[in-house]
């Protein structure tokens, strides 16, 4: 997008009154979506995003400007907004160079453009005929597909130069059933760094499908017992649990500043023996994954915690130099717009060694939470709520009835301490999480086999 | 910076579509400054400062609809993207409801609402940067216990807005925003906990002073030690100020037309009955001078209104764009914004009198100060959420609790509201006092 020597320029204006570190963010996104409401494709959208921001590190400080005219005079004023953190007013122009290197692509790099609207329209249409034939109970489908293409150029005032192109098409479909005069919701979606090729095998029918049948057990549910019970989490999206009750504790920026509950605390048990967790930002084409992080790290296999014992946190550039180990890769930004924060990628548990029947039939009284709807996390006290998008109340050891809008609330390393059995059935959740962190969206992964928690709070209007 | 004005690049870009081939058509376009500043005890640890644009323009194609969103404003870039979303537009199903409103104007002149205040527009930066360190500064010298922070944050915005479409109209006005809050962390020997609390307007001197927000924020950082978890049970519940103004956020897109209409919404048919209790008075209001959610026109071009949404607890009115109003046979009462329908200023009416007064009328209850967790179900109502307060013996507060959920359903909380506070305040857009409902679950242990 912009040139060498320009990039060289504005590190060098950047730095111009001192500092440690200049980075320059350069990012055009194209994205291209659909939406279809009552049956028909209700509207199309085309979103640009152009721009570049600049930033200067200082010590545990940073200056930022960015600007999305490309103008020689616009970049200036934004690398001169960003130095202006620093103080050492005599350091004068420091000359800069830097050498693109390649980057290992992760996901399918020889896409450089949109397909055509009928491809997504037709996408659309056929979720839409499939969720309706599902059961004459369903309502409404609402589905919305979007496809973007982000390049980003990032040069480093120490040498690197370095340009990622990704690929990220989103397909999800809600359904809304009725019966009995019950409402019932349920929500599907994948996709991940690739094409909308991807669709040939991940079918829009299966997807919709998926949603339809989570919307009739809702449908039918009955209202969520309240109180203490056990609980079991289920394979792929129950690591929406991982994610918030443990992820967001481990991010450096959060450690470094000492007030999440983890901060000092690597090399301590943290969890239950049975408990490690993963933080992979290469895995090829998943949601999470890329192949240089928003700061031009490659992306990593991170463990965070292993058989219990806290091993490590997510790093970014300023955290990681400030902690003394560098960045492992999880420097991630929603644009240009703003500074770059230490983010989970794809988080995951690796499969344990329990039988999931057997899971289920050790369980006297409890809720099996099969998927989250959305989760939240207080990182200073560890306390967290989730809301079960499929859940079912699991009673002397069988799977009984469907339940209707449990929430979960707990404390992070007391639920782990409490993972009494982990499944062998392990995989990673359909591709639709999105992250949000002081403002900031960034798609994510999460998965986990099927976890046992023997005590849990269930919030839910039927006290029992 | 734009070269030339907003107005312009806005018809320019109306010219451009209907050229490519829009039946109609319309564009919002802004500009702002935006400063922001973060300190971290004695240091400053963020400083960012930018100017940024973002064009939106909404194509019709014979009734059929697309909208771009770019920050690329040069010529060539802008024209390519707008023969695109065009002919995206064309795979769109046709609509009849699509369309330009037909009630446009300026409503009430943009400098009678009072949106532009010199006093954050003009302020010194170093003036700035002085509010974080001494909200840093107060809040470590409080309280023993507080010895850390996330930071204590200002930032300031100066936005100017323009609106053109293509049956001439268009209109343009200036606004102004501020805000600073804390974010103290306290340890108590056993566990760390961290609360907050901001002030935002229009207006510098409308602001709550630094020391009043480093206070209030030390306050609800330190007072829920020791809490524990109540027991499970059914109880009155008094939402505070922030929460409450958190509920009246789901009430209103429960309410807002893109939900009612794809049945994805507990109030979908309902209008006309009675819901809510006698206290249930809630508007929409855009034309309360000053505040944050007040603007002369909606995003297309709609003069901004006074809307009754709830009466003495009956439903009148949904809130609506052109769009959703002609799919329910209604008009549109202003609600258009970037992002399809939203607030402007949405408002539990205040009742007489104090949260103080509340808590001494309710014998055994609960106080939410805060509540986690954000997924909401639309179509059923359900209201779930993880909260921490105070248990409420005898009319005082009892002791610090927290690790529990409340929940209900926003319907039975609208018709369970047997309280409300005279503590309203306009820091956001949608805003409440302090109320309580009658009765919710308490799950604990």
């Amino acid at each position: 997008m912009l040139t060498t020597t320009t990039l060289e320029r504005l590190l060098s204006i950047s730095l111009a009154r001192g500092g440690d570190y200049a980075d320059v963010f350069c990012e055009r996104r194209l994205s291209t979506a659909f939406r279809l409401q009552d049956g028909r494709i209700h509207e199309g959208a085309f979103v640009v995003t152009q721009g570049v921001g600049v930033r200067v590190v200082v010590g545990e400080s940073a200056g930022y400007g960015f600007s999305d005219d490309l103008s020689a005079a616009a970049l200036e004023r934004a690398a001169r907004t960003a130095s202006l953190i620093a103080h050492a007013y005599n350091e004068g122009a420091r000359s800069m160079n830097v050498t693109s290197s390649r980057v290992l692509p992760l996901y399918d790099e020889t896409r450089s453009t949109h397909a055509a609207s009928e491809a997504y329209v037709g996408l659309l249409e056929r979720a839409d005929v499939a969720a309706r034939r599902y059961d004459s109970t369903v309502i409404a489908v609402n589905a919305s597909v979007s496809d973007e293409l982000q390049d980003v150029w990032i040069a480093t005032s120490d040498g690197k130069c370095v340009h990622d192109h990704r690929p990220l098409v989103t397909l999800g479909v809600q359904v809304i059933s009725k019966r009995d005069g019950e409402r019932g919701n349920g929500y599907a979606g994948d996709g991940g760094r690739t094409s909308i090729a991807f669709y040939d095998q991940r079918t829009p029918e299966s997807i919709a499908l998926e949603a339809a049948a989570i919307s009739q057990t809702n449908a039918h549910a009955i209202p969520c017992p309240a109180g203490e019970m056990e609980m079991i989490v289920g394979a792929g999206g129950g690591g929406v649990l991982l994610h918030e009750a443990v992820g967001h504790g481990l991010e450096s920026d959060f450690n470094r500043q000492g007030v999440s509950l983890y901060s000092g605390r690597v090399g301590e048990p943290v969890a239950s023996e049975l408990v490690t967790i993963y933080d992979d930002g290469n895995l090829p084409h998943e949601r999470g994954s890329l192949s240089v992080d928003d700061e031009g790290n490659p992306g990593s296999h991170n463990v965070l915690v292993e058989r219990g014992v806290l091993r490590g946190y997510m790093q970014d550039y300023m955290n990681g130099r400030l902690m003394g180990v560098g960045s492992n890769g999880h420097g991630r930004r929603q644009s240009f717009r703003v500074l770059p924060q230490p983010r989970m990628c794809n988080t995951y548990m690796p499969n344990g060694e329990s039988e999931v029947d057997e899971i289920i039939r050790s369980t006297k009284r409890g809720l099996f939470a099969k998927s989250f709807a959305g989760g939240q996390v207080e990182i200073s006290k560890g306390d967290f709520v989730f809301m079960v998008a499929e859940g079912y109340l699991v009673e002397n050891g069988k799977v009984t009835s469907p339940v209707r809008n449990a929430t979960i609330v707990g404390n992070g390393p007391e639920a782990m301490t409490r993972v009494v059995a982990v499944g062998n059935d392990g995989r990673l959740a359909n591709r639709h999480y999105t992250c949000g962190k002081g403002g900031q969206y960034v798609p994510v992964g999460v998965g986990m086999p099927t976890v046992k928690i023997s005590s849990i709070t269930v919030g839910g209007s039927n006290v029992g | 910076m734009v070269n030339g004005n907003l107005i312009e690049i806005a018809r320019g870009a109306v010219d451009d579509a209907i050229m490519a081939g829009a039946s109609e058509c319309d564009v919002n376009v802004s500009q702002s400054e935006r400063f922001s500043a973060e300190a971290r005890d004695k240091t400053i640890t963020k400083l960012e400062q930018s100017t940024a644009k973002s064009l939106t323009l909404r194509v019709f194609v014979s009734a059929r609809k697309a909208t771009l969103t770019t920050s690329d404003f040069e010529r060539d870039g802008l024209r390519t993207a707008i023969e695109r979303v065009v002919e995206a537009a064309r795979h769109v199903a046709k609509d009849e409801h699509n369309g330009l409103p037909d009630e446009l104007g300026l409503g009430a002149q943009a400098e009678s609402l009072r949106l532009f205040w010199s006093d954050v527009a003009e302020r010194a930066p170093e003036a700035k940067l002085d509010d974080v360190i001494n909200m840093e500064r107060i809040v470590r010298a409080a309280d023993s216990r507080i010895q850390n922070s996330n930071g204590a944050h200002y930032s300031d915005v100066i936005t100017t807005h323009a609106l053109a479409n293509s049956r001439g109209f268009s209109g343009e006005y200036r606004s102004t925003r501020a805000s600073r809050s804390v974010s103290p962390v306290a340890f108590d020997g056993a566990a760390k906990r961290t609360s907050s609390y901001g002030t935002a307007s229009r207006r510098l001197a409308s602001l709550e002073p630094v020391d009043a927000v480093a206070r209030t924020a030390v306050r609800r950082t330190v007072e829920l030690f020791g809490a524990r978890k109540p027991s499970t049970m059914r109880v009155p519940v008094i939402f505070e100020r922030d929460v409450a103004g958190m509920v009246m956020h789901d009430v209103f897109a429960a309410l807002s037309g893109t939900n009612v209409v794809t049945s994805n919404s507990w109030a979908s048919e309902r209008l006309g009955e009675r819901i809510g209790s006698e206290l249930a008075n809630i508007v929409d209001d855009g034309t309360i001078p000053g505040a944050l959610g007040t603007s002369p026109f909606d995003g297309e071009g709609v003069p901004t209104r006074l809307t009754t949404v709830f009466e003495r607890g009956v439903l009148r009115s949904f809130l609506l764009d052109t769009y959703y109003a002609k799919r329910l046979g209604m008009h549109t009462t202003g609600n258009a914004s970037s992002a399809g329908i939203g607030p402007n200023n949405f408002v539990l009416a205040p009742g007489t009198q104090s949260l103080e007064q509340l808590i001494a009328a309710t014998h055994r209850g609960v106080l939410v100060l805060d509540t986690i967790g954000f997924a909401t179900e639309y179509a059923t109502g359900t209201y779930s959420r993880g909260a921490r307060g105070f248990a409420i013996e005898n009319g005082e507060l009892a002791y610090p609790i927290d690790e529990f959920t409340i929940a209900s359903t926003y319907p039975e909380m609208l018709a369970g509201l047997d309280a409300v506070a005279n503590d309203l305040r306009f820091d956001a857009s949608v805003v409440s006092p302090s109320f309580r409902v009658a009765e919710m679950t308490i799950s604990g242990n």
